[in-house]
């Protein structure tokens, strides 16, 4: 099953090889087969956009005018009532939104970090079991996860890890993902980095600490990204695994607020802002690492 | 495997032969460790939370075990007759699969081409690719909750997607209180989320093949079409794999979107209901552990052999 062709591939892909296709192009003279190009590309432009700006705008409408007929495009007059409701602290929200930073904060942290180790003994040191465990990693990415959700639950259950942070954290700390995209960056530094050092008698820790460690941030922004919105965006574990409304993420709140608020669209709508701003932010910041990353492994998209 | 690499070593000359292997397997074995060492978090991980996980659910399979603290009682294979009998009566875990098979058919099928179609128009010489692809991406990457509440919106029967269909002049569905509007529904949706991360590695495919490939051709005077079709698509098998692999894997699991939208039951009429839904049903609602995992096991089987078969269909071995 690891020689599925998106594994092979991004073995053979290196991180920063994207950056080919950022090269400027001369200008050149619109022909109409170009027009026509063009307008098919702004027109699914639009078509990707459009859904985010209409329910943007809509969460600053009224409830009579979110309810109108036709639909008007621009709130009028525009409320900021929606999310003041929202985010009162009568909802929960602010406690939500609390536990989604504390659970996607804490899993990017520790992926960086301990991805970055794993990847550092998968992909730059020699040992007995390494390439069981390599190809056990790859094999893993390939598991539907909905075979293992149960005892992965249960097993959390036997440690205390349901209902607190414990049990959102722990079983995403170090995803194989991450590990496959730290050790397929590692493996492309040259080998002389750290060689004098070690043969000077350095250790292998101060060696990934001081020399290796430094040099990995196009793949630590890569995995802090995928992290972040790994964890964010998580809805079935979450659910599963907090029983007490305040321990919900902001996934699992919007759900059931939902579930309240069934036609109170406008207030549905700042939910979903909420959940979607800080992460059109940070993709709008980082968005070249994001498409990096998703094209190496082609996997964390799911 | 890797002593006898270590045996096959040259070097070593006899005179020092008395002290050179045990210095050699002492720095061996203090690599050993200090990788163990470094792995250890990760190997907690998949060991506890994956490779147990796994035995776990083959084993309980067989086990009537009820949330709580009651003894789990061995069932042998009472679980999967249970699940013969609900597939051969119609029962929830049919009606799941069914709607599973028809949703990954529709979802993977349509998707896998606007991914490709998007990849080949992003290839051309286009100013502004990356602005382009960032907005193409966008749906991809926020959560499918806040989607699926910003469609369930949309979807109404005084919502966006209708009124932009009455400027059409077509009078939409209620998409999705209606049975055959309500999975296409989601369908959509699902590929308007999904297909740009697919365009994505669509793209990187792309930009793999020699272009040295579309020079010769041209020398021989083909077309566009003929490269498209002669190089171009045979070129991007294995990605194709990869993404109808990979598409099937997430569409057959399908759960966020019909729950935020439709409820746990899948409403209208079963119609919404997902094999992910019911097993979430069975384990967490019914408390029927045992049974739930014969049933996610069931699934892995059926998406397993899926998988296979779009292995040996879509990436055979292409011969020049």
């Amino acid at each position: 099953m690891s020689t599925i062709g998106g594994v092979a591939r991004a073995e053979k892909a290196q991180l920063p090889s994207v950056a080919v296709s950022m090269r400027r192009r001369p200008p050149l003279p619109l022909q109409p087969g170009q027009l026509v190009l063009y307008i098919v590309l702004i027109g699914y432009g639009l078509f990707s956009l459009a859904p985010f700006l209409f329910a943007f705008s809509s969460s600053f409408k009224t409830y009579a005018q979110v309810l109108s007929w036709p639909p008007s495009l621009l709130p009028n007059p525009a409320t900021l009532d929606n999310y003041r409701f929202i985010l009162s602290g009568a909802q929960l929200f602010p406690r939500y939104i609390l536990n989604s930073l504390i659970y996607a904060g804490a899993v990017t942290v520790l992926n960086v970090l301990l991805a970055s180790m794993a990847g550092y003994a998968f992909g730059r040191m020699e040992f007995p079991g390494k390439n069981f465990f390599y190809l056990l990693t790859l094999a893993v990415l390939m598991i539907p996860s909905q075979l293992i959700l149960i005892p992965k639950f249960l097993v959390a259950y036997t440690l205390h890890l349901t209902d607190n942070y414990g049990g959102l954290i722990v079983p995403a700390m170090v995803t194989p993902t991450s590990v496959f995209l730290m050790t397929q960056f590692l493996k492309t530094l040259p080998r002389e980095l750290e060689e004098a050092a070690l043969i000077d008698g350095c250790s292998r820790f101060r060696a990934f600490w001081q020399i290796i460690f430094p040099l990995v941030r196009p793949a630590v922004t890569v995995v802090a990204l995928l992290s972040f919105q790994g964890a964010w965006n998580e809805f079935l574990w979450p659910l599963i695994v907090m029983s007490h409304q305040e321990n919900y993420t902001l996934t699992v709140g919007l759900a059931f607020f939902k579930g309240n608020y069934v036609t109170q669209y406008n207030l549905v709508l700042a939910g979903a802002m909420i959940s979607i701003a800080p992460l059109v932010i940070i993709f709008f910041i980082f968005q070249r690492y994001f498409i990096q990353g998703l094209s190496t492994s082609g996997l964390a998209g799911r | 495997m890797q002593l006898a690499a270590s045996k096959a070593r040259p070097g070593g000359p006899s005179g020092t032969r008395r002290s050179l292997p045990f210095k050699v397997n002492r720095r061996k074995l203090t690599e050993t460790l200090t990788a163990y060492t470094f792995l250890a978090p990760y190997l907690f991980v998949l060991i506890v939370f994956t490779l147990i996980a796994i035995v776990t659910a083959l084993t309980l399979s067989f086990f009537y075990v009820d949330f709580g603290f009651t003894t789990p009682i061995f069932y042998g294979f009472r679980n999967y007759l249970n699940i013969w009998y609900d597939l051969t009566h119609d029962g929830d875990f049919a009606a799941g699969l069914r709607n599973c098979v028809e949703y990954t058919i529709g979802v993977v099928t349509l998707q896998t081409t606007l991914a490709l179609f998007l990849a080949l128009l992003l290839n051309q010489k286009v100013h502004g690719r990356g602005f382009f692809r960032t907005i193409f991406y966008l749906p991809s990457m926020t959560s499918s909750v806040a989607i699926s509440l910003i469609f369930y919106w949309l979807y109404q029967p005084q919502g966006g997607i209708n009124y932009v269909l009455s400027l059409l002049h077509i009078q939409g569905p209620a998409w999705l209180e209606n049975p055959s509007t309500a999975l296409p529904a989601i369908m959509l949706l699902n590929i308007w989320t999904t297909a740009p991360t697919f365009m994505l590695m669509y793209l990187a495919a792309l930009q793999d093949i020699p272009s040295t490939l579309y020079e010769a051709a041209r020398v021989d005077g083909a077309n566009s079409w003929q490269m498209l079709w002669k190089i171009t698509v045979p070129l991007l098998r294995p990605t194709t794999f990869a993404v109808v692999a990979l598409g099937s894997i997430g569409a057959f699991q399908m759960f966020d979107q019909a729950f935020v939208m439709e409820g746990a039951s899948g409403t209208p009429l079963r119609s919404t209901l997902t094999a992910a839904m019911v097993i979430y049903d069975t384990a967490f609602q019914k408390s029927l552990m045992g049974l739930a995992c014969a049933q996610a096991f069931v699934l892995f089987i059926i998406i397993f052999a899926v998988t296979l078969l779009q292995k040996r269909y879509i990436d055979a071995n292409i011969q020049y």
